[in-house]
């Protein structure tokens, strides 16, 4: 036994299966919570099945299962989406399951989206076209909203219908057909049908208007800033990551100032993003965005055009965050230019330049593109800088649309990771913008992650390339 | 590389080498240049570019700290005071004994009461308006025997009599715009005079205050005697307004003769300054039944107390002394049980050389000016407890003196009758090094504190910018998540890099890289909203996990030790980490599932009272744990990336001989490759120390953001990070505020900053230390 025990501590294996064990447990981590996000993300298109229970009190409730868990005094309960936030005040409700007597799925439930208050459960009643009764019933009804549904764009006459929707308990509720986005029996599809509804949805996600205080429609204006934003910063950062790198690898004679300044350089690269946030309030907006509307647009001050945050600024303070990261991968990419090359071009006589313009960038450019999309992707996930320079929470206008000068700068923008700040922190309901912030946050990692990827895979495949001539 | 520069000759042009690359023949280009020399103003054109470019671009990147430091510099920069030229004011009849001073907002028209007689005078700069300057005789009658002027807002004054009469004065300033002129006009009103006592006696001494229905004057006759006096102005149902006076007799509660008399700005309490250096506070909301609240002994040595007045907001009084002490006293509590208090010195100030005449307050913030007799003039703060500035405008007494209403300047009447003006800058008085980082004694409280509290709905209210606090919680936050991330990422690093297949190790390390660019508004989001409520309420079931975790990994390694070897050998060395997966789900899984079990063996069945009663904790949704563990999370792939690579730069030469000298696995780890690598590890340390230390999403979503300093793991904190995202919104630019956080700023970035490049400069050291291999 003591043999066992000295093999076991003295062997040190214990400590190896403790490393193993640190391993799997990071790993672990990182798995759970993305298999969280992509769940919760994915789940949010599903058209579940609406579920009508009936309760021992006589009661009967319509929704959504979003769970099950054992309550802290130990009853085993659900919880439903019951939706109808005019009605009933809430979107979640919990049910004890030793409450409910009966679990239906009929198929005439239907799903009622609308532009305010959320989704309706509840059944069809009756179709209206202003004071006479177009359709009765739960199917009649169903059969005659699809076409004015369809039109519901073009046609002015729809105001003039009113749909009214009956609640578990037989409780009406007046819609104004303008009102209606969609109405959908969920029980009534098949699983393709519902994957056509799934992939349908996620469109609308990706290609509407938020409604609803951010909590539902679409993300399409925060993808579009995201977007815009890393674009600019991109546009920015390149030629001036690359000049200063050129500078540092080819020009600079080195030595200790230049050894002090790529340290300095990539030490910014550790700085918390919120100073880079702080900075580009007081040198881009107030500095830089009060000179120019003290020059150029002094006739409607007091109201800043420039002088308060925007996309151009928030691009800037993005660009001289990434620039480290741009500025140290274009170097490493210099630096694994292999010494023939310039030797071979100098050797023919090609000037620095020459030599630097068609062989050295050409073949360092993979490095350069690496740093790009890894300062891409970093610049994509910030949120902190943002804050400060120009994100909200609901952009009245896009940076770009058709009145001149077409791309407007000093706009206000959306972004992603602020709209997850912002809807799952700042808005009334969590509880019900609780699915909208996992769906952004999806669409943000895979923004990110793929960026990333792109970048890492580049990155390997330039270090194997020259591998071995590397400085 | 030095290439050499192309300076074209005349040979090389006769013989151009072939080939391409090179350059063929010397055709002149637009019969100015040869091709050779325009490749040769090229390359140095964009040699001169790149280098300017590049130099300059540096130069903009570092220029950033630069920056941060010149917004900072204002906060500790000393306050000037400009004069500008002093005004003869006209020759008085008769040598006066009274005298107020005023001026508007904007420092152009300025006031001098004399005696009853009101004189106005332009200061430099001023357009007057077309209408007539009213310079008039308010009183006369009767000789003028003490003038006053209402604390606070507005130009309220009033004027007592030899006979006993107090007749209220209240000026007002409009400002009309007329082009691009703007124009000041004054306007003067009298009001109906009070007897300030039943019986008329010269006034020697008053307090004036008025409310919207209340006119209150305090008022010592010659005998001796203090009065006060309340007219209610109460409106009829008829629309009519009658006034209504109450007169009581102070001298029966105050002992002593009394030297100063100060009335709070919303005329509630009135504070009584004596010559045998009492100072006496009276509650006179009442105004029939004025209450002593309490006597305090002001002056140890029994100096006279010669002026007092009540800073802004009524809650701490300043008293001046005979001796020219200075000193600002408010009501603490007594001890923390009770709501009974006394008063107590809070601020005191380097003392005047001689009598302290008279206290002007600032309308703006906690500032004050005090004169003496030696014609003296001091700008104090008194949060910050300092005297900003000294003026002695010249030889000789000041008659009155006055803080501008916007606290930018400061008028006085000297002996001589000449009026002064100085302009003063004094954007930051509250802001000291000891104010931001020592505690410091605010009003309301029982003594010196370290708070922040940046703002409050009311204007009088006294902003505390201390950022101990937010370095605290910066610190616990980073604490906890180093706490965490540490063990794990290193375990983790050593394992990748030492035992695990080569396989398995290409695929894992740039799974843990992706996870470095996860944005932490993400974590943030995850930790706030989903690991809180889950914390929450699987609490026992985590503190289990905790304690069961480690212990059953040794027991499982224990028993794949003594597994027969055959069927040991059959599992490929290196792939531990994944038999240990199944475990850890089992283990999570496990204690998630016997909840109830842990609560009740660990906690007595409740944790909430259990930690509230065995520990004295208290327990927030978003605490310290919750943080801890999304920080940990943002900070474990950059720890565990430059551990691994340092790692796995040992030189494996030195590993093999290791092993091949009969060392085991872990014998070669132990005393060769963590001694070595021992500093890159170090370095990553710092630079996940770095990381959170300026992390902002996380601690904003995942925390209250209260800033309260308490190592508790169960309650919140604020960090300076989220502080500046939280505040700087509201922040007016260039305003104390944004300054302040300017400076969070700059040492968030002098914070990083400093751990980076040490963790950058060990790196390298250490890695030309294993070139030598």
């Amino acid at each position: 036994m003591k043999l066992w025990m000295k093999h076991f501590f003295g062997s040190g294996e214990l400590f190896i299966w403790g490393c193993g064990a640190g391993l799997s447990l990071s790993l672990l981590m990182i798995g759970g919570l993305l298999v969280l996000i992509l769940l919760n993300g994915f789940g949010y298109f599903w058209p579940a099945d609406l579920v009508e229970l009936t309760l021992k009190d006589g009661k009967h409730v319509i929704g959504q299962l979003a769970g099950e868990e054992v309550s802290p005094k130990g009853i085993p309960r659900i919880r439903m989406k019951i939706g109808n936030r005019d009605l009933y005040g809430l979107d979640y409700r919990w049910i004890n399951s030793d409450q409910i007597i009966e679990r239906a799925k009929p198929s005439d439930l239907v799903m009622v989206e609308r532009r305010e208050w959320g989704n309706f459960y509840g059944r069809l009643g009756t179709l209206h076209k202003e004071d006479q009764v177009v359709a009765e019933g739960s199917d009649a009804v169903w059969q005659s909203l699809p076409p004015l549904l369809r039109h519901q764009e073009s046609s002015e006459t729809e105001s003039v219908y009113t749909l009214r929707i009956v609640d578990a308990n037989g409780k009406e509720k007046s819609v104004s057909l303008s009102q209606v986005i969609r109405v959908l029996r969920p029980n009534d599809l098949s699983t393709l049908e519902k994957l056509r509804v799934y992939i349908g949805n996620v469109w609308t996600v990706l290609t509407t208007e938020p409604r609803e205080a951010n909590t539902e429609g679409g993300i399409f204006p925060a993808i579009f800033g995201t977007v815009m934003m890393v674009i600019i910063m991109s546009v920015v950062v390149t030629p001036f990551g690359v000049i200063s790198a050129l500078y540092l690898r080819e020009y600079a004679r080195q030595g200790v100032i230049v050894r002090t300044v790529r340290i300095a350089v990539n030490n910014l690269a550790g700085v918390p993003s919120i100073v880079f946030g702080v900075f580009g309030l007081g040198f881009f907006v107030y500095g830089v965005g009060g000179t120019i509307d003290a020059l150029w647009f002094s006739e409607r001050l007091p109201t800043p055009t420039f002088g308060t945050g925007g996309i151009l600024w928030a691009s800037l303070t993005l660009a001289l965050l990434t620039v480290p990261v741009v500025i140290v991968a274009t170097e490493e990419g210099l630096a694994a230019v292999p010494r023939e090359y310039r030797e071979g071009s100098i050797g023919l006589g090609a000037t620095k330049w020459e030599t630097i313009w068609k062989v050295v960038l050409p073949t360092a450019l993979p490095g350069i593109l690496t740093g790009l999309i890894l300062a891409m992707a970093r610049a994509a996930g910030e949120v902190a800088p943002l804050m400060l320079t120009g994100v909200v929470k609901l952009a009245p206008a896009m940076p770009i649309d058709g009145t001149w000068p077409f791309l407007h700068l000093d706009r206000k923008f959306m972004h992603l990771g602020f709209h997850i700040y912002d809807v799952g922190f700042q808005s009334p309901n969590v509880e019900a913008a609780k699915p909208m912030v996992y769906v952004t946050t999806l669409v943000l990692i895979l923004v990110v992650v793929t960026l990333n990827l792109t970048g890492i895979v580049l990155r390997n495949r330039m270090r194997r390339k020259y591998a071995g001539s590397a400085v | 590389m030095n290439v050499p520069p192309f300076t074209p000759t005349p040979a090389l042009q006769g013989e151009p080498p072939s080939g391409r690359g090179s350059f063929p023949n010397s055709t002149l280009v637009g019969g100015l240049f040869s091709r050779r020399q325009i490749r040769s103003i090229t390359d140095g054109f964009t040699g001169f570019i790149i280098k300017t470019g590049g130099i300059g671009i540096i130069l903009c990147i570092l220029g950033m700290c630069v920056f941060l430091v010149k917004e900072v510099i204002p906060l500790f920069q000393p306050s000037r005071a400009t004069s500008t030229e002093s005004i003869s004011l006209s020759a008085p009849k008769t040598t006066s004994t009274t005298v107020l001073i005023g001026i508007d907002e904007q420092q152009e028209l300025a006031y001098v009461l004399r005696d009853g007689s009101l004189e106005f005078v332009f200061l430099a700069g001023a357009t007057p308006a077309t209408q007539e300057i009213p310079s008039r005789t308010l009183v006369t009658d009767e000789s003028v025997t003490a003038v006053t002027r209402a604390l606070g807002k507005g130009h309220y004054l009033a004027v007592g009599t030899e006979d006993g009469r107090i007749i209220p004065v209240a000026i007002e300033f409009t400002h009309e715009f007329r082009g691009n002129d703007r124009l000041i006009s004054p306007s003067v009103t009298v009001g109906t005079p009070i007897m300030a006592a039943p019986t008329p006696q010269p006034i020697t001494k008053m307090a004036y205050q008025r409310t919207e229905s209340d006119v209150r004057i305090a008022a010592l006759l010659q005998d001796q005697h203090l009065w006060l006096t309340t007219s209610r102005t109460t409106s009829r149902p008829d629309g009519t307004a009658a006034a209504s006076i109450t007169q009581v007799d102070l001298t029966p509660t105050i002992p002593g003769r009394i030297t100063a008399l100060t009335l709070g700005s919303r005329a509630e309490i009135l504070a009584v300054g004596t010559a045998e250096g009492n100072l006496h506070h009276l509650d006179v909301a009442e105004p029939a039944r004025p209450v002593l609240v309490e006597t305090t002994r002001a002056s140890e040595q029994g100096k006279a107390i010669t002026a007092l007045a009540y800073l802004m907001g009524d809650r701490s009084l300043i008293v001046g002394h005979e001796s020219g002490e200075l000193s600002v006293w408010t009501p603490v509590r007594e001890h923390p049980g009770t709501n009974k208090t006394h008063m107590a010195p809070i601020h005191r100030f380097a003392a005047h050389q001689s009598a302290v005449t008279d206290i002007t307050i600032s309308q703006r913030d906690k500032g004050f000016i005090t004169t003496d007799t030696g014609g003296e003039i001091r700008l104090h703060h008194s949060t910050s407890e300092q005297t900003l500035l000294t003026l002695t405008p010249q030889q000789g007494g000041l008659r009155n003196t006055y803080f501008s209403p916007k606290a930018d300047g400061l008028v006085s009447v000297t002996e001589d009758n000449r009026l002064i003006h100085y302009h003063i800058a004094n954007p930051y008085p509250e802001i000291t090094w000891a104010t931001l980082f020592s505690p410091v004694w605010y009003e309301g409280y029982d003594q010196p504190k370290l708070v922040w509290q940046s703002s409050s709905g009311s204007d009088d209210f006294e902003p505390k910018f201390s950022l101990t606090p937010l370095i605290f919680g910066t610190i616990k936050g980073t604490v906890y998540a180093v706490l965490l991330a540490v063990p794990l990422a290193v375990l983790a690093a050593i394992y990748t890099a030492m035992f695990m297949h080569p396989n398995l190790r290409a695929k894992i390390k740039p799974t843990i890289e992706i996870m470095a660019a996860l944005p932490t508004v993400v974590l943030g989001f995850l930790a706030g909203l989903w690991f809180a409520p889950v914390l929450e309420r699987n609490f026992p079931a985590m503190t289990g996990m905790v304690l069961v975790l480690p212990l059953v990994i040794a027991v499982a390694a224990g028993f794949y030790l003594i597994l027969p070897a055959s069927f040991r050998h059959r599992i490929r060395p290196g792939v531990e980490a994944l038999l240990m997966m199944p475990i850890i789900v089992a283990v999570v899984w496990g204690c998630l599932e016997t909840n109830a079990w842990w609560e009740s063996f660990l906690f007595d069945g409740h944790y909430k009272p259990w930690l509230e009663s065995h520990l004295g904790l208290n327990y927030d949704q978003r605490n310290a744990v919750v943080v801890g563990v999304a920080m940990g999370f943002a900070i474990i792939p950059i720890i565990y990336s430059i551990s691994e690579e340092a790692l796995s730069n040992v030189p494996k030469n030195l590993i093999a001989g290791s092993l091949a000298l009969g060392a085991t696995r872990w014998q070669t780890l132990a005393h060769l490759v963590l001694i070595s690598a021992s500093p890159g590890i170090f370095s990553a340390l710092m630079i996940g120390f770095g990381r959170a230390v300026g992390e902002t999403m996380i601690v904003l979503m995942a925390t209250g953001n209260t800033p309260i300093m308490d190592w508790s793991l169960f309650n919140g904190f604020r960090t300076l990070s989220a502080n500046i995202a939280v505040e700087i919104p509201e922040a007016p630019q260039g305003g104390t505020l944004y300054r302040t956080l300017f400076l969070a700023g700059l040492l968030l970035f002098m914070a990083t900053f400093a751990l980076n490049t040490a963790a950058e400069l060990i790196r390298q050291r250490l890695r030309s230390k294993y070139s030598q291999f």
